[in-house]
């Protein structure tokens, strides 16, 4: 996202829970923002975005390497653990950690498929959808014309890899072995299966390490379209009447 | 030290003011169609503090020194000086990053 408004830059901060999920607050004009989408939703500024939200893969440092070498970090000071040694020295890390409850990126042990919401999260929640269960993992993809919901169970039915279309283009749609979380990446190809920890394509291209080989082994560009790996209700409160694989 | 009425006044207020966590102001809306503001709960200022970067190091020399391990999660997002990892575990604290690349400010969101 930008955190820019009319050319001066607004600090934002965490400023609560809405439909289970973190709330963006800016201190320079007091306006509530969805952290997902960049829109406004209280506050003086309602009708702007900070978009285009940009996309946050999931990837460790080794696949991030082979991805780009020349990759740069961002370490702050707050505590973490690598390696089995503890590094920084301000605080722990959350245990509630993620997007809210509805992002399933929770903590260092990973996202927990039975997690029940916790009550502070429950008063939130605006009109349920139950289409699937509230805490169901999946991966959330959207386009300006498309929201797609993909429950993680789906996705391993299918092998862990498979190819859908979306708004006339084929999506890859697969469990990262590396990191363990879904993903969806633009291709050309029409059908695909995992292979150990590749994901080999009909076209005989593949995705080794997170990165998109063809079939000379010669990387090729990778489009990503915006996605999250979230919790089923912080996908439907997000893009209410959004499409469900395979249902 | 002697405590007389005032100074022990004062230091029940400067620890119930300690104690009173502080909320971030909101405007009276407006709201944006379907935002019902009475579901929304606050958290007090500083529960969680956004990571403000201010420098950035090769990835390759965080590995090469140990700062993170080839397991490491991370969260790579694309800025205008190119992609940045952040460390995810970090991330499930600040929530929010904020950083300026080519004289491009950027924010990233967990």
């Amino acid at each position: 996202m930008v955190p820019v408004i009319d050319g001066k830059l607004h600090h934002f901060s965490n400023a609560g829970l809405y439909d289970g999920l973190f709330t963006l607050y800016d201190a320079e004009s007091q306006t509530l923002w969805n952290h997902v989408t960049g829109e406004a939703e209280y506050g003086p500024l309602v009708g702007r975005s900070l978009g285009p939200p940009g996309n946050e893969l999931q990837t460790s440092v080794g696949q991030a390497l082979e991805m780009d070498s020349t990759m740069e970090i961002a370490i702050s000071d707050r505590v973490y653990f690598a390696g089995a040694k503890q590094f920084g020295t301000a605080g722990a890390v959350s245990a509630v950690g993620g997007r809210g409850q509805g992002a399933a990126n929770q903590g260092p042990a990973g996202p927990n498929p039975n997690a029940v919401m916790s009550d502070r999260f429950v008063q939130t929640l605006g009109t349920e959808d139950v289409r699937r269960p509230r805490m169901e993992l999946g991966l959330g993809v959207w386009t300006n014309t498309t929201h797609r919901y993909y429950p993680v169970v789906r996705i391993r039915e299918h092998g862990g890899a498979f190819v859908d279309r979306m708004d006339g283009r084929q999506v890859l749609i697969f469990i990262d072995s590396e990191s363990n979380t879904p993903a969806a990446l633009f291709v050309n190809a029409k059908s695909a299966r995992k292979q150990d920890k590749d994901v080999t394509l009909d076209d005989g291209s593949v995705v080794r390490a997170g990165v998109l080989l063809d079939r000379a082994g010669k990387r090729l560009p990778m489009e990503h379209p915006q996605q999250i790996f979230t919790r089923w209700y912080g996908f439907a409160l997000t893009f209410p009447g959004g499409e469900v694989y395979g249902q | 030290m002697l405590l007389n009425r005032y100074s022990l006044g004062t230091m029940l207020a400067a620890t119930a003011l300690a104690q009173t966590p502080v909320m971030p102001k909101l405007t009276k809306g407006p709201a944006k169609p379907g935002f019902d503001v009475s579901r929304f709960v606050l958290t007090p200022v500083g529960t969680f503090q956004t990571f403000y970067v201010k420098e950035t190091f090769p990835l390759k020399k965080a590995l090469e020194e140990g700062r993170v391990a080839p397991d490491t999660r991370l969260l790579v997002i694309d800025t205008a000086s190119g992609k940045l990892a952040l460390i995810r575990d970090q991330m499930t604290y600040h929530h929010i990053a904020q950083g300026r690349a080519r004289n491009k400010d950027w924010m990233a969101t967990f």
